[in-house]
This record gives C-alpha cells, sequence and structure tokens, in this order.
C-alpha cells in the first residue's frame, strides 16, 4: 500500500448523513429559506448598482452560513442563463451566466475536484474569462516565432 | 550575469510552471475566500503578486516536533507545492530541503545576505536556553545564536506552532530545557504568531500569503495572532453550540449525549476560551475538527494550554483567565523570571514588556478577586 488514497476507508460529512434530502432534485426543496431570500434581495441591489454604472460586486458563498439544501435553492432560484464556459486551471472551473444577466456562477476546483472556491459573481462578464494582457502579448510572440519556423511546401 | 530565481517575478515563475494567469486568479480567489477576505481581492492579489519579485522565507526548527510542518505541507488552498514553487523562495527549511550540512547552511546564510531586511523569518519550535543552548543545536551553534542572527536581517518573523509562539510544551512545567517562545528573544521585530498545536494548515499559508500580498502585518489580537483566523473562539463558531445555549450537555463519552452531539464543555471542552478557526476552516481540506469527532477542544492555541491540568475536566473560563486574555498564572510566574533573567538572556524588551503587562492586568484581576 503504497499511497494514502489506498487505505479502504470512506469518510462520510456530518452533512450528508443529516442531509438526506440532498440526493433529492431541486424542485423537491419547498419553499426558499430566510438565508437564500436574503442573498437574492442583495443580489438585486447589486444589479441595480451595476445596471447604473456601478462597479462589479462578488458574494462569496463559502463565507456564508449556507446548508446543502440552502445552496440547491439558492441554485434552483437563479436557474441556468445563455453562457456555461469551463476553465481547464489548475483544476476545472465552471463559470455560467445564471437566468438572471449579470449573475456569474463561479465554481472553481483543484486538481483533485475539491471545490475550492465558489461565488456569485455581478458582473457583465467575469474577469477570469478574459485573456491577459501579457499572456496575449507572449502568445502573439510565441505564434510568430512558430509562423517563422514553419516551412511553406 | 548571474540570474537565480531569487530575483525573478512571481509571474515569471508561473510561466515557467505552465500556470496562466486565470490558474492563478483561481489559486488567489481560494485563498482570499480561506482567509475571509473580499473575494475581489482574488483577482487583485493575483494580479499584484504577478509582478513582484518572490520574497525569501528562511524557515527555522528548533525545538520542535515537526508536527507544524506536517501540517504545512497538507495545505489545501493553497497547497504548499504551490506557494513554495511559485509564490516564495523558499531558500532555507532544513527538513524539506535536498541540501544537508555545510551546502544546507551556506544557502541559509546566502539568502539572509542577498536578502538583507526584507526576508521573511519562519520560526517552529521554542528556543532552549538551559546547558548553554545545548538542548538544540545545529552547525555548532545553539538554537538561540541562530534565531538572533536570523532576525536581524528579517522584513518579519512568523512563529509558527505553539512552541514557537508561547513556548508550548517544552515550556510546560517543570520546563526542563529552559524554553522560551521566540518573543522572549527577539524583541525590535514585528511579530505575528501563528499558534496551534500544530496549527492549521491554511491558516499558516495564507498567513505567509497575505504578509507577502500586501507587505504588512495584519491585525493582530493581544496574543500577536492574526484576528482573521483568531478573531472568534471555537465556542462562538461550534456547530455544536445550540446545545450548549439548551443545557444539554454529554457526561461521558459513550453516553446518549454524546451520541447525540451534545455540548462537550463537561468532558473538559476549552472551546470557550480558545481562540482558532478549527471549527469554520476545520482540518484535512474542510473535512473536520476534533469536536466533530466527538473530542473536545484542548485549547491548543492558548497560551500554557499544557499547563491547565486534565484535557478532560471541565474548566471554568476563570482558571483560564479572561476569554480572549487566557495568560494562566504560572506563565505570568515564567514570564516573571525572563524579566529577571532578561538581561543575561538578552530577552527583547518589547516581549517582556507584553508579558510584563499582562501580568500586571492579571495581578489587578487576582487582587480585585481577593479583595471580594
Amino acid at each position: 500500500m503504497s499511497r494514502l488514497t489506498d487505505i479502504p476507508i470512506r469518510i462520510e460529512s456530518p452533512d450528508r448523513i443529516q442531509s438526506p434530502r440532498l440526493t433529492e432534485s431541486p424542485r423537491a426543496v419547498a419553499g426558499l429559506g430566510g438565508g437564500v431570500m436574503a442573498i437574492l434581495a442583495e443580489l438585486v441591489g447589486l444589479l441595480e448598482r451595476l445596471a447604473s454604472g456601478d462597479l462589479p460586486a462578488t458574494i462569496d458563498l463559502r463565507s456564508l452560513p449556507m446548508s446543502p439544501q440552502d445552496r440547491i435553492a439558492l441554485q434552483s432560484a437563479l436557474g441556468d442563463g445563455e453562457v456555461q464556459a469551463t476553465l481547464d486551471a489548475q483544476g476545472l472551473s465552471s463559470i455560467r451566466e445564471t437566468r438572471v444577466p449579470g449573475l456569474w456562477w463561479v465554481e472553481h476546483r483543484d486538481p483533485r475536484g475539491e471545490i475550492i472556491a465558489e461565488s456569485i459573481e455581478v458582473t457583465r462578464i467575469p474577469q477570469i474569462l478574459m485573456s491577459a494582457l501579457d499572456e496575449i502579448g507572449a502568445g502573439a510572440a510565441a505564434l510568430r516565432a512558430q509562423i517563422a519556423n514553419t516551412h511553406v511546401a | 550575469m548571474l540570474h537565480t530565481d531569487a530575483h525573478i517575478t512571481v509571474g515569471e515563475m508561473l510561466r515557467r510552471h505552465g500556470i496562466s494567469r486565470r490558474g492563478f486568479i483561481k489559486f488567489c480567489t481560494a485563498t482570499a475566500s480561506a482567509m475571509a477576505l473580499p473575494p475581489e481581492m482574488g483577482v487583485a492579489m493575483a494580479d499584484q503578486l504577478r509582478g513582484a519579485v518572490r520574497p525569501s522565507v528562511i524557515y527555522l526548527s528548533f525545538q520542535e516536533c515537526t508536527g507544524c510542518l506536517e501540517s504545512l505541507t497538507r495545505s489545501f488552498a493553497p497547497t504548499i507545492e504551490s506557494l513554495i514553487f511559485n509564490v516564495i523562495s523558499l531558500d532555507y527549511d532544513d527538513t524539506l530541503m535536498a541540501a544537508a550540512g555545510g551546502a544546507a547552511e551556506s544557502a541559509r546564510d546566502k539568502a539572509m545576505h542577498d536578502n538583507f531586511g526584507k526576508y521573511v523569518l519562519v520560526v517552529d519550535g521554542s528556543v532552549p536556553t538551559g546547558a548553554g543552548g545545548g538542548y538544540c543545536m545545529a552547525g555548532g551553534r545553539s538554537a538561540e545564536d541562530i534565531l538572533r542572527e536570523a532576525a536581524k536581517g528579517a522584513a518579519a518573523i512568523v512563529c509558527v506552532g505553539t512552541c514557537a509562539a508561547f513556548g508550548g510544551i517544552p515550556f510546560a512545567d517543570p520546563n526542563p530545557t529552559q524554553a522560551w517562545p521566540v518573543t522572549a528573544i527577539v524583541g525590535d521585530k514585528p511579530i505575528i504568531n501563528v499558534s496551534g498545536c500544530p496549527p492549521i494548515p491554511e491558516v499558516i499559508t495564507g498567513t505567509l500569503l497575505q504578509f507577502v500580498t500586501t507587505g504588512k502585518v495584519p491585525d493582530l489580537d493581544e496574543h500577536l495572532r492574526p484576528k482573521v483566523f483568531f478573531g472568534n473562539t471555537i465556542h462562538d463558531r461550534c456547530y455544536r453550540r445550540p446545545f450548549y445555549d439548551q443545557g444539554k450537555f454529554a457526561k461521558t463519552f459513550d453516553d446518549e449525549g454524546a451520541r447525540n452531539g451534545w455540548c462537550l464543555y463537561e468532558l473538559g471542552c476549552k472551546g470557550p476560551t480558545t481562540y482558532n478557526a478549527c471549527a469554520t476552516i476545520k482540518w484535512n481540506g474542510g473535512t473536520s475538527f476534533p469536536i466533530e469527532s466527538g473530542h473536545g477542544c484542548l485549547g491548543c492555541s492558548e497560551p500554557g494550554f499544557w499547563d491547565q491540568g486534565s484535557f478532560y475536566a471541565a474548566q471554568s473560563a476563570a482558571a483560564w483567565g479572561k476569554a480572549g486574555e487566557a495568560v494562566p498564572r504560572k506563565v505570568m510566574e515564567v514570564a516573571a523570571a525572563a524579566v529577571v533573567t532578561g538581561g543575561a538572556l538578552g530577552v527583547g524588551s518589547a516581549g517582556v514588556s507584553r508579558m510584563r503587562q499582562r501580568r500586571s492586568e492579571q495581578d489587578a484581576i487576582d487582587r480585585k478577586s481577593d479583595g471580594g
């Protein structure tokens, strides 16, 4: 046995043990808790400010005391929009616009698949999707070198 | 011209390792989230760090068990690999580095010389002063000697673990090696205490990253611990807190209360007087923390935790001092000895004055109690 993961131990988180409804579909979650309603109200305020020219904002979902049911309820309330992007950098990330334009649900995972950050960004487009200027310059130089080294038949 | 890794920026190092700006934003976003910083800080942190030269970090291990380093190497966000390879230049760590003997000592001396006034000094373990410092020697020099020299050029000192921060287990009665915390030796440098036995890995890496990013010492509590991680008691954030409020306590480790997950206060839990982030950040990548596994908090991030009697006896908050100012009387007495021997030891004035201040506060509390 050479690796820790080879040890046959299964860890069940208390949340999962106490929350059998986690496996149910979002539709099965009846109503919205007070915490979820508060988040939705905050999002409305941030959206209105963004629409009037204010700066983008972010809500860190991991800093909020949300139960798994709350999370599902919030996802269900916001739904899915037109854009879904997958980022493959140091693990996969899911960046998708919700049904509400300007609200982006961003979930970052590490190379092991564990969620390391989860937030709702109130913005026209999340910054992480935009190419960096220095990397664009480096990319252009690399492409130029590639062209120079390519022999046309 | 000699172009060493120590002089390249974080951004260049990231490129060398094939990590894009996006990948680094993820890293910083996760770190900001773990540190309870505003979420926007992730992008700002990433952009600032990419242009910065990687700061030199020198990690000294003294009278310790290596549990703190074991903890550090298990950090999930950020991982220690990403921190070492991309953000900092770990120039000396006698446990992790491949070099040994004279080559290792030379690497430390070179890093200290090249980065004088700028490097971050991480200290793990207490500093034994008994037997002429003979209880902990490396390369023929005592821990105290090495610490004093390394502290001279440090921008800040991060004390990792309760031993370096408060003396820890070596400092416990009867303290046979005459061990001291770093604050008793060095008094003229910014010191950040990251206590715990061991500290939570993400608290160590988060504190290092925060200092590296901002170049500033974070807001500290009276024990010099970052408030962002040590601002609340375990009890404040414990998921069993409702049972405490309802007066539902486990009386033994196998009774009905224990099975129902009731409060462990009567089984010796020190959560009400212990400031740490175990209940929120948790351990092993957020899996759980001791209370979640059915065992009370030992109070390991507080000064003098080893001398508080049984871990399994319920203690009133009074026995641990006023909440948040938990400096036990015995610690105060030993600290008073530090004042007496301070001249001979060259004990730093700042650390001692802090202990003096706490002693006078404790004495005032005691006098008030005695006087009814």
